[in-house]
């Protein structure tokens, strides 16, 4: 295979903190903790005889309560584990994520290579923590870590009443050495509000809560509140400025602004001489402007100290350019609270204009929809035109494996073995009536695997159909048996559909599907 | 073992580390005194918010509390932002408390929904909070662990809906990283639920972090060597990749 040509590499970071194991190795690609964990293995051993001797008794224990747990996939994992090297990612099946997670807390990996995820919660303290790049894809862009971010995994660093301090490295790439990153634990990043609302929302508050919770959830939440507070802060300061301005002016003479002024003097000067330079020489006005300039300095000056009428008129200047700056701020926030309201309002619109309320009052696809809690108004429309109630089980497990399902760019799954035509024309017409798309998000690509899983399939037989990892299919299964269970209790008493329903989900909790473990 | 892999493993490195240093994870008997005052607080039947370091033992807090809600037969229910770490809890709590005592509710599990500790997900709990408020009758304390994720732009809405509508009667122990606006946190519940929330603050960490960098020679550096290192690479590597447009990958050779 084709080795990294990072440099440093990751064998000699290990060599130059081999005193501080075990480590965690943070990166931020699934792919880069495996190629990295395999060309430690290259050089390096970590167990003795003896401890290798454990980890083998602990994978057969594991295989034994799961046969073909490492799959043909991961035979490697389970060659680098017997050298106390692993790595963890959302990739990986569960119960072999729980696997290199016991065998960690059993101190028998000592170099973990791990993505983000092995971060938060649960605490699996190190020795060190290493940081392959501080710079991360976060769904929308590629950026550095923020303070949070970064002290949440470096604090991974450090096992209490064992290690003095938690050793962290950070790795200087030799092709980026400017994307190094440096972090400070005393600007970690405060906490903001970030409410949104979904139709659900709404038809949770309409159905659920009085005018008087609505007005509170649209009124206080977290986000007006900093808002709020913002803006009071900012008020005081305005008023500190005007009075500052007000005591300011007492200083000037009742010959400010006049051709006596010192002040008004220099600008005049200035002003001359820009009128003189060539480009402006030519243009209409500019001569009597400065005949007009030349008349006005023949007048004498006052005979003052004018440096404290400069020093004001300079601190005038700036603080009258704070209060802009301010006031632009306070406007910034006010159409910031009215956005909440005009959200809530706009998807009140919407359902209404798709009757799923009339006013307050929720329709059968209302009643539907507030039980959903994912791509509600999609799902309920592919319940309410029959889609889902008269579909065969396993195009009707099709269906619902692809909503809110955004394949990356390289996804592959075999073509689905069921005509969707029918889904992506409902999607369009939802669209054409003014839907907007992140409330239509469905794709026809995981279709073919959970038609199949329904059918009853073994998990290798999936695993052939598509590029996705191990834990990708999981979940994309997993998530589905979630919506169906949304979908049964938005059911009710509709036995037929309720049926229906249960029947998949039964079908597809089986298995390598099923949460292993509890 | 054949002949070859034993020769195999012979060459691999080897870390510098004695055989056997087993530390088998002690459960701290002695609370710190801000564990201490956070439950306090909580026996009072305050809402409390804590910011601390992660290692510091904010769990420890949580599994006392949830020791007194169970002892006198109220419940109380414990959020966690991943499925993954829901699960997780539910199996520690299993054994900690007894299987029969410890349900557990997210999107796609749901197993003894009726014990008294409940562990969900927290969107779990905000549909809990809009549609079956009666069901919490009995819940004296809901546990929000990793609170920061009320800045997560996908899930934060989560959060502050059950903040907000989380039945009155039910007491908030919100456990966050370091954050530095916790006190305004708190100040908004208060405002929100109309209840004085206190705040727990504890600074450092049970072990201090020391940062270092890796030069691309394998150098161990601090930060202010780091940043120099980082300057003049920087520089030497315009300089070169100027002056010497046609010895392509040479630079590795050379810059040893």
């Amino acid at each position: 295979m084709a080795l990294l040509s990072n440099s440093p590499s990751c064998s000699q970071i290990i060599d130059s903190i081999q005193e501080h194991l075990p480590a965690l190795y943070f990166t931020f690609s699934r792919g880069k903790t495996e190629l990295l964990a395999e060309e430690l293995s290259i050089e390096w051993d970590f167990l003795l005889p003896h401890e290798k001797k454990q980890v083998n008794s602990i994978i057969s224990q594991a295989e034994l309560l799961q046969p073909g747990l490492f799959g043909s996939r991961r035979q490697r994992l389970k060659e680098i584990i017997t050298q106390g090297i692993a790595y963890h990612h959302a990739g990986l099946p569960p119960a072999l994520k729980d696997l290199v997670e016991r065998l960690y807390e059993n101190r028998l990996i000592f170099v973990l290579f791990c993505t983000e995820t092995f971060a938060v919660g649960v605490n699996f303290p190190a020795a060190a923590t290493i940081f392959d790049s501080c710079r991360k894809w976060d769904g929308r862009e590629f950026r550095g870590l923020i303070n949070r971010e970064f002290f949440q995994m470096a604090g991974r660093a450090g096992r209490r009443g064992f290690d003095p301090v938690g050793m962290v490295y950070l790795r200087i790439d030799k092709r980026f050495p400017e994307q190094t990153g440096f972090y400070n634990e005393s600007l970690v990043e405060p906490v903001r509000g970030r409410l949104t609302i979904s139709p659900n929302t709404v038809l949770s508050l309409l159905y659920w809560k009085t005018d008087n919770e609505i007005n509170r959830l649209l009124d206080q939440n977290l986000a007006v509140y900093q808002n709020n507070k913002e803006g009071r802060r900012i008020r005081l300061e305005l008023i500190e400025i005007k009075e500052a301005l007000s005591g300011i002016g007492s200083v000037f003479c009742d010959q400010l602004d006049t051709a006596y002024c010192y002040m008004f003097r220099s600008n005049l000067k200035k002003e001359f001489r820009s009128l003189s330079r060539k480009n402006q020489r030519l243009r209409i006005g500019t001569k009597e402007r400065k005949e007009e300039i030349r008349n006005l300095l023949k007048r004498p000056q006052k005979k003052c100290h004018h440096r404290p009428c400069s020093e004001a008129k300079r601190k005038i200047n700036e603080l009258t350019e704070k209060k802009l700056r301010l006031e632009r701020r306070i406007r910034t926030l006010g159409n910031h609270s009215r956005d909440y309201e005009r959200d809530f309002n706009g998807v009140w619109d919407l359902l209404e204009n798709l009757s799923y309320v009339d006013g307050r009052e929720l329709s059968a696809r209302g009643i539907f929809a507030l039980h959903l809690h994912v791509q509600e108004i999609l799902v309920t429309e592919m319940v309410f035109n029959g889609l889902i109630r008269d579909g065969q089980p396993a195009l009707v497990a099709a269906i619902l494996a692809g909503v809110d399902f955004v394949p990356g760019r390289d996804d592959y799954v075999v073509p689905c073995p069921h005509d969707l035509r029918e889904v992506e024309t409902l999607c369009r017409s939802l669209i054409r009536s003014g839907m907007p798309e992140t409330m239509c998000v469905w794709s026809s690509l995981p279709g073919a695997l959970a038609s199949a899983w329904y059918q009853g399939c073994t998990f290798e037989e999936l695993q052939a159909m598509t590029n996705f990892q191990e834990g990708d299919i999981f979940s994309v299964i997993r998530r589905e048996i979630d919506l169906l269970r949304q979908i049964e209790r938005a059911a009710g008493k509709d036995i037929e559909l309720v049926s229906q329903i249960e029947h998949i989900r039964l079908k597809l909790d089986r298995d390598e599907i099923a949460v292993p473990g509890i | 073992m054949t002949k070859k892999e034993k020769v195999k493993q012979i060459i691999k490195k080897r870390p510098l580390r004695t055989p056997a240093e087993i530390i088998s994870p002690v459960r701290e008997i002695k609370l710190d005194s801000f564990q201490e005052n956070a439950i306090n607080y909580l026996e009072n039947g305050d809402n409390v918010l804590v910011a601390a370091p992660t290692g510091t033992g904010k769990t420890l807090i949580a599994e006392r509390i949830i020791e007194k809600v169970l002892a006198v037969g109220k419940g109380i229910v414990y959020t966690s932002p991943i499925k993954a770490l829901s699960n997780q809890k539910y199996r520690d709590f299993s054994v900690l408390f007894g299987k029969d005592k410890v349900g557990l509710i997210t999107g796609d599990v749901s197993l003894n929904e009726r014990a008294l500790l409940l562990v969900m997900t927290t969107e779990i709990f905000r549909n809990w909070c809009f549609a079956n408020p009666e069901m919490m009758d009995n819940i004296s304390h809901v546990i929000f662990d990793e609170l920061h994720f009320l800045d997560d732009r996908e899930r934060g809405t989560a959060w502050e809906e059950s903040i907000i509508f989380a039945p009155v009667h039910i007491k908030i122990l919100g456990l966050s990283a370091t954050v530095p606006n916790i006190k305004e946190l708190a100040s908004w519940i208060s405002e929100v639920r109309q209840q004085p929330v206190e705040v727990i603050i504890e600074k450092s960490r049970a072990v201090p972090l020391e940062l270092n960098w890796i030069t691309p020679e394998g150098d161990v550096l601090n930060e202010s060597e780091a940043e120099d290192f980082i300057t003049q690479f920087s520089e030497k590597r315009k300089g070169r990749t100027e002056s010497s447009f046609t010895s392509g990958s040479g630079f590795s050779a050379k810059g040893k």
